[in-house]
C-alpha cells in the first residue's frame, strides 16, 4: 500500500457485537420505561474512550445502484462514437457540462451535472460469469471455494457505529445479484447480510410488511416472547451456533419496537415534487427510499436494478423500453432519472458530501455487437460511476482503447474499487476481521490499491 | 536457406528501429551480452529444445496464458495464446508465425519481441515476466535459435507431485514440494521448477516462491494444486490438532463409513461426541426419511421397545413408508427443478407422479437417468419427457445434465477448456451437440442432423462423450451418452449421487460444492466417497440401499452436541451437523405442531407442502419460508429471504401468530379439552422438540404460570410459550 499514513485510517471499529449486548438490554429497559433515546445515550457513554481513536470518514453511507446482469459500458459511460458502427452500437454521444466529456444520448440529465461525478473507464476483470463477476465487484475478491466473502455492504454493516435501530445494510427491492448465490454476509454473522424490502416502492401500495405489530400483540407480550426464546435455549442448551438467530430475533424486536424506523419506510411521506425527481419507475423509486434510509442512519443502501444482460435487441432494453415506444423508457433513460434526481437531491439537502453513491455491475459488454444486435459479457474492460460521498470529482480515471476492448490507461481492479469504497466509508481496507473458525481475513486483497485520484 | 535470409532481413529491419527505440536503455547492453553468450553457448547444442514440454509450461509458470492475459479467449494486445497451454500447436503458432514472425528473430534471438516484452526491455502491459540474466530468457533464446520449431519431441504421459498426502505433527513446518513428469520418449524429468503450485486458502499454506516449500499454519486438512502442462493435481497436506494422540479402535463401527471417519478424525486429532440420545436420534431419522416429525405415538412405543434391532427395524420400517416415497420424491423433484411451465402444470404433474412412482418401486437410478436422458413423446402424458423442458437450448442441456449426473461444471469449457479440470471445449459443445436434436415443447422429439456451433472452429460441433470420444453415427447420441453414464465403469455418475445423498444426511458433502467434482478439489474423505460409491453401484444404483448404509453408521447417531475439541469441526463429522429445515419441511412441521394446515394455491387442503408437485403453486406463506422456485439449481442458493424478514414474519404475521391463536388449532382444543398446565406442555414439547419436558423446563414454566390468574392470562401466557417453541433454533433444525 503506497498511501500515506494521514490516510491510512487508523479507526478503532466496534465490533457489532457490542452493540448488540446493548439491544439485549433493551427488554429490560423498555420495562423500566426508558425510551430508545436514553438507551442511545447510555451507549455514547460507553464508548466515548473508543471516539478519539477514530479519523472523521469522508462519507457516513453509501447507495450502491447494481446494475444486474452486467451493463454496456459502450452505451453509458464511454461511448466510441469514432468507431467502426458494430463496435460504435446504435447510440449516439452527447456533450455534457465538462467540455471533452461525453456521454451515452440516454443519459442527459446526468450529462448536465456531470461536474458531481467522476468516471473510471477502466474497470478490468478476467471474470466473466454473472456469479463469480458479481461476488469480485461486490466482495473486491475473486471467489473460491474455500471462503465465501462478505460484501462490502456486510462488512460496512458489521463496522457501523451508525445508532439507529434501522438495519444497517439494505437492498430495495432484494438482493438477488448475480443469479442469486450471494448472501451477502459472507464469513461474518448472517445478520449482516443484507435486509430485502421486498416489494416495489414505485407500486401505489408499497410498504414493507410485517412491520407493524400483529393484532392481539402488544409490546409486553413481545417482549415476553423474545424473553422465553433465549430462555429456551437456556434450559436446554443447545447447540452452540444460535446466536445469529437470536441476533434476528432481537433485531426484529427492536425494529418493530421503534416509530422512527418504521416511517424511515414510508416513501408517501415524500412530496409528489420529490417523488417525481427521481422518475416514476422502480429504480427511481427505490433510490428516494435509498435516500430516506441513508437520512436516518443506515449505512448501506444497495439498488439492485434488474435486466442489463443485454445479449439480444439491446436497443429496445437499453433505450426504448419497448417496441415503437414514442419516449425512451428503457433501463438508461430511468437510471438516467434516478440516478440524477438522486444525486441533485442529496446535494439540496447538504447529504451529497457524507453519502457515496456508486454506480456498477459485474462487468462491461462486448466492443463487438452480435447477431442479435446484443453484446456478451466482457470484462476486460468495463466503467463505473461515483458522485458525493468526499470524492474528488469532476473527472475521469483511465481510459479504454479506441474500441472499448481493454483498458488503454490506469487498469483499476474491482479490489481497487473496493479498497476506495472502504477508504472513503473510512475503514481501513487493510483491516483484519475474523472468520467463524478464527482466521483472520484482510478486507481487500494485498494487492488492492486505492484509487488516489479519487480520494487524495 | 534463402527464404530464411529474407526473412532475415526484413527482421533485420524491425529490430533495427526497435533497437534504436531501447538504446538509451541500460538494460538493452545487459540483454544483449547475455542472451549472445547464451547463444554462443547453446547455439551447437545439440539437445533440441521442445517447444510443447518446454517452453509452454514456463509461459504457464510466468503466468503468460493466464486467463488475464494472453490466456483470455480474445487475447491481449493482439496476442493469443491458448488458456494455460492446453493447445500448444495454437501457441507455436502465435509464436512462431503470427504478427508476420517478428515474435521471433531467428538471426537474433535476443531481438526477438517475445524476449523484448517478457523482459521489460520495451514496455509490455504485462510488465517484467523474466529476468534477463534467467534461465528462462537463456532457455528461450536457444530454443529460438535453434529454428523456433514445435519439434514434438515427447508427449507428457504422467505428471506426479510430491507429496500425494502428508501429516504433519507441527505447525509451520517446511514441507519441500516437487514434481516429476514422465514422456513418451521413456524419459522422466524433474520439473519441479516448471511446476505451478497454488494453494486453495492460502491463510492456511504458505508456498515460498524460491524454494517451493510449503508451510501449514492452521490445522485441518488442506489442498495445494500443482499444475504442469494441462494437467492438474491436488497434494493434500494435514496438520494434527495441537493435543494428546487420540485412540479410536475401541469404538463401535457399524460399517466401512465409520473405519474411513475414525481414521481421519485420529490423524487429525479431533475427539468425536458420543452417541444422539434416543429420542434425538428418533427426531433426526424420521425428519431425513420422511421429512416430518415424529407423531407421539410414535415416540412413545420406540422408547417403550426395549429390543436389540429396535434401531434398525424402525429404519426399516420408514424406508418402506409412503411417507419415505413422498418426502424423497420432494428431495428430487428438487434436484430434477420440477415445476410447471408458463401455462401449463399438466407436464409436471405427470412427471411428478412418474418420479414418485420409479422412487416408491425402488427403481436403480441408472434406469431413471437413462428413461430421463433418452425420453420422447408428449409431456403431458410421458412424465420422463419433461426432463427436456427443464432448461433451454442444448448448451444449457448439456450444462444441466453435467451438473446433475456427473457433479462436473462443464460450464466452464463454453468458452475455454477447463483450467482446473479435464474438460474441453470439445467436451462442452460436443455434449451439446448430442442434445442440439431436441426439439422441446409440449411434445419431446428427436431429430438427426442439428448441430451446435463450436466457437472455436466457427463450424458444427462434433457430437462427444464427454472426456473419452466423438460420436461417428448419425442416430441419436443420447443413446451413447446414457450408456456410457450409467455404465458401472463411469467415473462421475455414481460418486455425484452418493455424495448428494451424503451431504442431505449428514449436513455436508465429502465433496464441497456437491456439482464440482473433480480432482483438483478433492473430497475430505476420498476413500469413502469410493467406497460408498462402488456400494451404489455393486447395489444394482439402489438408492434406499444407500440411504440405509449412511443412517446406519455410528457416524450419523453422534451426538450433535460438541465438545470443547471439535466444536470448530465443521467437516470431519465429529458430531452431528444440525440441517435446518428445508422450507417446505418447516411449513409442514408448523402445520403439524399447530394443527393448522398450510395454505397454498387451490390445490386439495390435505396435501403437504412436500407432496405439492408445482415449486410454483402460489403461496405466499412457502416464499416467506424461501422455497426454491427451481429455476435455477437449488444446491447453492442462499435463502434470500429469511433472516430478519423471516424474523419480522414471525412476529407480526400470520403464519405463527394464526396458527396457536385458532379455535381449530392444538393449543385451543388442548385448553377446551380442560387439560392441565403440565399436560399442555408434555403435548406441545412432543409435537415440537419430539421429547419430554426436563425437570428444568417444567420448573420454569411452572413458575410463570404461577404467576397469573386469569385464564385469558394463561391463555396468553401459553401461546407466548407456544410461539417461542415454535421460533427456537431446537424447533426448526434437524439436529
Amino acid at each position: 500500500m503506497d498511501y500515506s499514513n494521514s490516510e491510512r485510517c487508523v479507526m478503532k471499529f466496534i465490533d457489532r457485537n457490542f452493540v448488540r449486548r446493548d439491544v439485549l438490554q433493551l427488554g429490560s429497559l423498555f420495562a423500566l420505561g426508558l425510551g430508545t433515546a436514553d438507551l442511545l445515550n447510555l451507549s455514547k457513554i460507553a464508548r466515548a474512550d473508543e471516539v478519539g481513536l477514530r479519523l472523521k470518514p469522508r462519507s457516513k453511507s453509501c447507495i450502491l445502484i447494481w446494475l444486474d446482469g452486467g451493463p454496456s459500458h459502450l452505451e453509458t459511460f464511454d461511448l466510441k462514437p469514432d468507431a467502426p458502427i458494430e463496435v460504435r452500437g446504435p447510440l449516439e454521444s452527447i456533450s455534457t457540462s465538462i467540455p471533452g466529456v461525453h456521454l451515452s444520448e440516454s443519459l442527459p440529465e446526468m450529462a448536465k451535472m456531470i461536474e458531481k461525478f467522476a468516471i473510471i473507464r477502466s474497470m478490468t476483470s478476467p471474470l466473466g460469469e454473472h456469479n463469480f463477476g458479481t461476488h469480485y465487484l461486490m466482495t473486491g475478491y475473486k471467489p473460491t471455494p474455500v471462503l465465501e466473502y462478505p460484501t462490502l455492504g456486510g462488512v460496512a454493516s458489521h463496522l457501523s457505529r451508525s445508532q439507529t435501530v434501522l438495519p444497517q445494510n439494505l437492498a430495495i427491492p432484494d438482493f438477488q445479484v448475480g443469479g442469486g448465490n450471494l448472501s451477502g454476509a459472507g464469513y461474518l454473522p448472517s445478520n449482516h447480510a443484507p435486509f430485502s424490502i421486498s416489494g416495489d416502492p414505485a407500486k401505489p401500495d408499497f410498504q414493507v410488511e410485517d412491520l407493524e405489530l400483529a393484532q392481539g400483540l402488544d409490546s409486553a407480550r413481545l417482549l415476553r416472547r423474545q424473553r422465553y426464546v433465549h430462555q429456551l435455549s437456556e434450559l436446554n442448551s443447545f447447540g452452540g451456533g444460535s446466536k445469529n438467530s437470536f441476533s434476528d430475533l432481537d433485531r426484529s424486536v427492536e425494529l418493530v419496537s421503534s416509530p422512527t424506523a418504521r416511517e424511515a419506510f414510508q416513501i408517501d411521506q415524500e412530496s409528489p415534487k420529490t417523488r417525481q425527481k427521481y422518475g416514476p419507475r422502480t429504480i427511481g423509486q427505490s433510490c428516494l427510499l435509498a435516500r430516506r434510509l441513508i437520512e436516518r442512519g443506515a449505512t448501506f443502501v444497495t439498488v439492485n436494478n434488474r435486466g442489463w444482460d443485454t445479449h439480444n435487441d439491446l436497443i429496445t432494453r437499453l433505450k426504448d423500453g419497448y417496441t415503437g415506444a414514442k419516449k425512451p423508457v428503457g433501463l438508461i433513460p430511468s437510471l438516467d432519472l434516478a440516478l440524477s434526481g438522486l444525486v441533485n437531491d442529496l446535494d439540496e439537502r447538504g447529504l451529497l458530501e457524507q453519502t457515496l453513491v456508486v454506480v456498477m455491475g459485474e462487468f462491461g459488454r462486448t466492443p463487438k455487437l452480435n447477431s442479435a444486435g446484443g453484446r456478451d459479457h466482457w470484462p476486460r474492460v468495463f466503467s463505473v460511476a461515483l458522485a458525493g460521498g468526499g470524492i474528488r470529482a469532476a473527472q475521469l480515471i483511465g481510459a479504454s482503447d479506441a474500441t472499448g476492448e481493454s483498458p488503454a490507461d490506469r487498469p483499476v481492479t474491482p479490489s481497487d474499487l473496493a479498497a476506495t469504497i472502504y477508504t472513503l466509508l473510512g475503514i481501513d481496507p487493510q483491516l483484519e476481521l475474523k472468520t467463524t473458525d478464527g482466521r483472520p481475513v484482510r478486507l481487500t486483497p494485498h494487492d488492492a490499491q486505492v484509487i488516489q485520484e479519487l480520494v487524495g | 536457406m534463402f527464404r530464411k535470409t529474407v526473412r532475415n532481413a526484413r527482421d533485420y529491419e524491425f529490430t533495427w528501429s526497435l533497437n534504436s527505440f531501447i538504446l538509451n536503455r541500460w538494460s538493452f547492453p545487459v540483454l544483449f551480452l547475455l542472451v549472445t553468450a547464451a547463444s554462443s553457448l547453446f547455439a551447437d547444442d545439440q539437445t533440441l529444445i521442445d517447444f510443447d514440454t518446454e517452453i509452454v509450461p514456463m509461459l504457464t509458470k510466468a503466468g503468460c496464458n493466464s486467463g488475464a492475459c494472453h490466456g483470455a479467449a480474445a487475447g491481449r494486445g493482439e496476442f493469443y495464446l491458448s488458456l494455460y497451454g492446453s493447445r500448444p500447436d495454437f501457441d507455436h503458432t502465435s509464436i512462431a508465425h503470427r504478427f508476420e514472425g517478428r515474435r521471433v528473430n531467428l538471426s537474433k534471438p535476443e531481438s526477438s519481441l517475445l524476449l523484448l516484452k517478457s523482459t521489460e526491455t520495451i514496455e509490455h502491459g504485462g510488465g517484467t515476466r523474466f529476468d534477463l540474466d534467467s534461465h528462462e530468457v537463456k532457455l528461450i533464446s536457444t530454443w529460438i535459435a535453434q529454428g523456433a520449431q514445435r519439434h514434438q519431441l515427447r508427449i507428457l504421459k504422467s505428471f506426479e507431485a510430491q507429496p500425494q498426502k502428508q501429516v504433519l505433527n507441527k505447525v509451520r513446518s517446511k514441507i519441500p514440494l516437487s514434481a516429476i513428469a514422465e514422456f513418451s520418449d521413456q524419459s522422466s524429468r524433474d520439473v519441479t521448477h516448471l511446476t505451478v503450485f497454488t494453494a486453495e486458502d492460502s491463510s492456511a499454506v504458505e508456498i515460498d516462491s524460491v524454494t517451493r516449500a510449503a508451510k501449514v499454519l492452521r490445522p485441518g486438512q488442506h489442498v495445494v494444486i500443482a499444475r504442469f502442462l494441462d494437467v492438474v493435481v491436488p497434494i493434500v497436506l494435514i496438520l494434527s490438532a495441537d493435543s494428546e494422540q487420540l485412540d479410536l479402535t475401541n469404538l463401535q463401527r457399524e460399517n466401512f463409513i465409520d473405519e474411513q471417519i475414525y481414521q481421519l478424525l485420529e490423524v487429525l486429532r479431533i475427539p468425536p461426541s458420543p452417541p444422539a440420545g434416543e429420542a434425538e436420534f428418533l427426531r433426526r431419522i424420521h425428519l431425513d426419511l420422511t421429512g416430518r416429525l415424529p407423531n407421539s405415538a410414535q415416540i412413545v412405543s420406540y422408547q417403550n421397545d426395549k429390543s436389540q434391532e429396535k434401531r434398525k427395524r424402525f429404519i426399516n420400517s420408514l424406508l418402506e413408508s409412503e411417507e419415505f416415497n413422498d418426502y424423497w420424491t420432494y428431495e428430487f423433484s428438487k434436484l430434477l427443478r420440477i415445476r410447471s411451465q408458463p401455462q401449463d402444470s399438466v407436464g409436471a404433474k405427470t412427471y411428478h407422479a412418474w418420479l414418485r412412482r420409479e422412487l416408491a418401486n425402488g427403481t436403480s437410478f441408472a434406469a431413471i437417468a437413462k428413461t430421463l436422458l433418452t425420453a420422447t413423446g408428449d409431456s403431458h402424458e410421458v412424465g420422463p419427457a419433461n426432463f427436456f423442458r427443464t432448461v433451454g437450448g442444448p448448451r444449457e442441456q448439456a450444462e444441466f445434465v453435467s451438473e446433475l449426473f456427473m457433479g462436473s461444471r462443464l460450464r466452464c469449457a463454453n468458452c475455454h477448456d477447463h483450467p482446473l479440470d479435464r474438460w474441453s471445449q470439445d467436451d462442452y459443445h460436443g455434449l451439446a451437440a448430442i442434445f442440439a436434436g431436441v426439439k422441446s415443447g409440449r411434445e419431446i422429439s428427436y431429430i438427426t442432423g442439428a448441430e451446435v456451433v463450436h466457437p472455436a472452429t466457427g463450424e458444427a460441433a462434433i457430437p462427444r462423450i464427454p472426456g473419452e470420444q466423438f460420436l461417428e453415427s448419425l442416430s441419436d447420441g443420447r443413446d451413447d451418452f446414457a450408456n456410457w453414464l450409467t455404465s458401472d465403469q463411469n467415473k462421475y455418475f455414481a460418486k455425484a449421487i452418493v455424495n448428494r445423498i451424503w451431504k442431505r444426511l449428514m449436513g455436508r458433502g465429502l465433496v464441497e460444492p456437491v456439482d464440482d467434482l473433480r480432482t483438483t478439489n478433492p473430497a475430505t474423505h476420498p476413500v469413502l466417497l469410493q467406497l460408498l460409491a462402488d456400494d451404489f453401484v455393486k447395489h444394482d444404483f439402489n438408492l434406499r440401499h444407500t440411504i440405509q448404509r449412511i443412517v446406519s453408521s455410528a457416524a450419523y447417531a453422534r451426538s450433535s452436541q460438541t465438545l470443547p475439541q471439535n466444536q470448530t469441526d465443521l467437516q470431519y463429522y465429529s458430531h452431528a451437523i444440525g440441517k435446518p429445515f428445508e422450507p417446505e419441511v418447516l411449513a409442514d412441521a408448523i402445520a403439524d405442531a399447530t394443527g393448522i394446515p398450510v395454505r397454498f394455491g387451490a390445490a386439495s387442503q390435505d396435501l403437504r407442502a412436500i407432496q405439492l408437485f408445482d415449486s410454483k403453486i402460489t403461496s405466499p406463506e412457502l416464499d416467506r419460508l424461501g422455497r426454491c422456485s427451481r429455476e435455477e439449481s437449488c444446491e447453492s442458493s442462499h435463502a434470500t429471504i429469511g433472516g430478519l424478514q423471516l424474523m419480522l414474519h414471525f412476529i407480526n404475521g400470520e403464519l405463527l401468530n394464526l396458527r396457536i391463536t385458532s379455535t381449530d388449532g392444538r393449543l385451543a382444543k388442548l385448553l377446551g379439552g380442560g387439560k392441565s398446565d403440565s399436560e399442555i406442555l408434555e403435548d406441545i414439547y412432543l409435537s415440537t422438540f419430539s421429547r419430554a419436558p426436563k425437570q428444568a423446563e417444567v420448573s420454569y414454566w411452572e413458575n410463570e404460570l404461577s404467576q397469573i390468574n386469569r385464564t385469558q392470562e394463561r391463555r396468553e401466557l401459553l401461546q407466548d410459550l407456544f410461539w417461542s417453541i415454535l421460533t427456537s433454533e431446537e424447533f426448526r433444525t434437524n439436529h
